[in-house]
């Protein structure tokens, strides 16, 4: 290491170091100029925003680039929390204004989160225009992409996105909960192309499918559910007790009752939250067998359920000190609360 | 003398060899962590917060805070956990035998009633005094039991958790709302592969702590805590996110990580009377999980935050960076094996012989290096020039290191809005340079001899808390 090396390295670090200072302090003024800037813009349209997704469309003057940015932002942000004609109006401002021709466009991008950003926004905008682009974006390469494109295809709400996000997650190409989700935000649609997948010979598929149809089904699905609880895999069984609870399906209690029995602890575990979803009180002295026997965590969703179903039986079984303390956490919680 | 000469010349060298090794090692690290911040606050706008907070798919979590003599912000950090954005969660505060107030304020804060609690054995920890629900809280519990430190205490934790994750917070930790949501991220996109992941820990000092969320963040008052927030900017935006994009995370920190329950239950919990619990946890779950050839990704996300308070005098801060050297020691001393081992891949090969070379035994050759480099230029076999050109040098490499990660932050995350502020980081990140790296250096030698000593035990640590409560003290991650 010569002397002269250490001084261009000094050098170069001086240098170096003072940019970065620099740049500090001139992205610091600049940001201080937009955000006052934003702000104001923000506080200036935000009536006509409102106005916008209501249907009124104020035609006097165009609005400038920046402030077309400004109301775009704001309605793609309102959006997510509108349904209807609202939703339909804000689509229909993005429409007019060539922002979803510009976002498809982006679909097409080299860059992947420049692309992903576009699905995303694409959702926010509501605009059936953008239905078969991120049809196509589901088979993105990247699954940032995929992702999104999934979690608008549910936001746009057509029953046209129901199989081809049904396979996305079936293949494994987005994310289990996105797919999920977006499917979930679909709706009832969803249903029928769920249900035959409830056969699907990979377990971790028929697991995600069964949670979904616990969520979207009605009474209809509980006897299809009810043949799952004798699944071969584990985990498709505690998903279909626990989807039956939350259907409140009284039709499949002697089915659950049978599963508090099954080899697999957290089998056990969800077939006796669904019991005291479903609110079934002849299950009270099996739940109570459970409680007292069971390991740790069947034995704490079978006093939990008991605490929903029969708080007096509950409170007089936990006064015996034998009881375990799965009864005895849930009778104190049960008192905590009253 | 020529012996002396000789041997200042191969010490010199060796302080040289290592300062070149280790600032090209940090200067890839910015390079690295500019390219992964970046792209991860690009992600943010398509990242779906809201959708996974409103989802019924999203796994619950056990939040767990193990206390210890915390009286003094325990109750602002319970509040900013239950106003935590998140679908479905439960508190557990585990009361490490605390000798103050901690269980007092807790009660009086929250309607705690006692009620009986059933605690899994599958980790060992002390015994259990008493369990408490709260009246107006259901999800939170409250578990009184004898010291046992702070790995007892989060096994306790773990032992009495209902959920598949449990997320360990320090109990002078303000999380911030969808801290939750984005550091379980990862998790949402990939449930079978995600072991566990850790977000950013701030400095809370001089921040305004309103009903357990920090509403105006500002820089502290004391120096000392500043140049700490510098500090932490390299450590967390360069560090972790560098180690992170390789697959190759040690230090998930005990502030705020979330992790698989069933996996570090099987992975024996967190080692009993381990002061670097973190750091512990961490490899033994990458031991645990490459030794069964089985795919995972423990992951850093740089964007949930945990704020915590920094300490504001030397004695405090010397104890807690003894305390982390020693702890970085005895993980890597306990999981040796995995050094330049090639079975364990980029963790074995990078990542902990970086560890025990650069973080462990680094700040050895740095204090020796010193006055080595002096007694050269004094005697002649290093001339004055090079000397003063050198020092000149590797002042200017930290300065331009934590500047640019200052850099990073502004354009990243960009967390403290006041321009005064901005000006006061840039000195700080000039500042550290002449003197508290160094002092940070001697006290990590003094952790190294600590540990050779086997000395135990955490030393106490005196905290005002951030709800502007008085006095306190406690354990807490790095």
């Amino acid at each position: 290491m010569s002397i002269d090396a250490l001084v261009w390295a000094a050098l170069a670090l001086t240098a170096a170091g003072s940019f970065c200072a620099y740049v500090l302090s001139v992205r610091r003024l600049y940001l201080l100029r937009s955000d006052r800037r934003h702000r104001a813009g923000e506080e200036r349209l935000a009536t006509v925003t409102a106005a916008l997704a209501e249907g009124d469309l104020p035609r006097a003057d165009e609005p400038s680039e920046a402030d077309l940015e400004l109301v775009a932002e704001l309605l793609a942000r309102y959006s997510r929390q509108l349904t209807g004609d609202a939703r339909s109006n804000i689509a229909g401002f993005f429409e007019s204004h060539g922002l979803v021709g510009r976002e498809v466009a982006h679909l097409g991008d080299r860059r992947s989160w420049r692309r992903a950003c576009a699905a995303f926004l694409l959702g926010d905008m509501g605009s059936p225009q953008a239905l078969n682009p991120l049809l196509r974006a589901l088979d993105d390469s990247s699954r940032e992409v995929r992702s999104a494109a999934a979690r608008s295809l549910g936001l746009l709400g057509s029953g046209q996105a129901v199989e081809p996000l049904v396979h996305a997650l079936v293949e494994r190409r987005v994310p289990r909960a996105i797919g999920g989700q977006a499917l979930l935000t679909l709706g009832s649609e969803a249903l029928g192309p769920l249900r035959p997948l409830l056969l699907h010979r990979e377990p971790n598929v028929r697991a995600a499918v069964v949670e979904l149809v616990g969520l979207l089904g009605d009474a209809g699905d509980a006897r299809l559910l009810t043949s799952r609880l004798r699944d071969s895999a584990a985990e498709v069984r505690a998903k279909a007790a626990r989807a039956l609870g939350r259907l409140g399906a009284e039709e499949a209690t002697i089915e659950l009752r049978e599963a508090l029995g099954d080899r697999i602890g957290f089998v056990r575990a969800n077939a006796a939250v669904a019991l005291g979803l479903v609110g079934d009180r002849a299950s009270a002295s099996a739940l109570l067998e459970v409680a007292r026997s069971d390991e740790f965590d069947p034995a704490q969703a079978a006093a939990r359920a008991l605490s929903r179903l029969y708080p007096q039986l509950l409170w007089s079984a936990a006064r015996d000190r034998t009881s375990g303390p799965h009864l005895a956490e849930a009778a104190d919680l049960t008192a905590a609360a009253r | 003398m020529t012996t002396l000469r000789t041997a200042l010349e191969i010490l010199a060298l060796v302080a040289f060899g290592y300062f070149a090794v280790l600032n090209t090692i940090y200067l890839v690290f910015t390079g690295l962590a500019w390219r992964a911040v970046r792209r991860y606050r690009l992600a943010r706008s398509y990242s779906a917060v809201d959708e996974a907070f409103a989802s019924p798919l999203t796994p619950p979590v056990s939040v767990l805070l193990p206390a210890f003599n915390e009286e003094a912000g325990i109750v602002e950090s319970v509040r900013s956990l239950l106003g935590l954005r998140y679908p479905e969660f439960e508190i557990i505060v585990v009361n490490d035998g605390s000798v103050d107030g901690t269980l007092t304020r807790l009660a009086e804060a929250f309607e705690l009633v006692p009620a009986r609690k059933a605690i899994r054995a599958s980790l060992p920890c002390a015994r259990v005094r008493a369990a408490y629900a709260s009246r107006r809280h259901p999800e939170l519990w409250v578990i009184d039991k004898e010291n046992g430190g702070k790995s007892d205490a989060l096994n306790c934790g773990i032992d009495a958790a209902r959920y598949p994750y449990f997320c360990a917070v320090d109990a002078d930790a303000i999380l911030e709302e969808d801290a939750l949501l984005r550091v379980a991220k990862p998790i949402l996109d990939d449930p079978g592969l995600v072991a566990a992941t850790g977000g950013i820990v701030r400095i809370a000092n001089g921040c305004r702590v309103d009903h357990g969320r920090v509403t105006n963040v500002r820089l502290p008052r004391s120096k000392l805590a500043v140049l700490q927030v510098v500090e932490y900017f390299r450590a967390f935006l360069v560090g972790r996110v560098g180690w992170s994009g390789m697959r190759s995370l040690l230090i998930i920190s005990g502030a705020f990580g979330l992790f698989r329950r069933n996996l570090v239950e099987a992975a024996g919990g967190y080692a009993q009377g381990a002061v670097g619990e973190d750091v512990e946890l961490v490899l033994r779950l990458h031991r645990y999980l490459r030794e069964r050839g089985e795919e995972y990704r423990i992951e850093f996300v740089p964007d949930p935050v945990a704020w915590t308070e920094a300490p504001e005098d030397f004695a405090t801060l010397s104890r807690q960076r003894r305390r982390w050297q020693r702890g970085l020691g005895e993980a890597l001393w306990r999981h040796r094996r995995v050094a330049f081992n090639p079975r364990y891949g980029l963790l074995g090969t990078l990542a902990v012989p970086y560890f025990l070379l650069f973080e462990l035994v680094g700040p050895i050759v740095e204090l020796v290096g010193y006055p080595a480099v002096v007694a050269s230029a004094a005697l002649g076999t290093l001339s004055p020039a090079f000397f003063v050109a050198f020092f000149v040098t590797a002042v200017l490499v930290g300065v331009f290191l934590s500047v640019s990660a200052l850099l990073l932050e502004e354009f990243s995350f960009r967390r403290y809005g006041d321009d005064g502020d901005a000006v006061r980081m840039v000195l700080a990140a000039i500042g550290e340079n002449l003197g508290y790296r160094q002092l940070v250096t001697f006290w990590r030698v003094l952790g190294i001899v600590d540990m050779a000593r086997r000395r135990k035990g955490w030393g106490a640590m005196r905290r005002r808390g951030l709800g502007y409560a008085p006095v306190g003290g406690a354990s807490k991650g790095r």
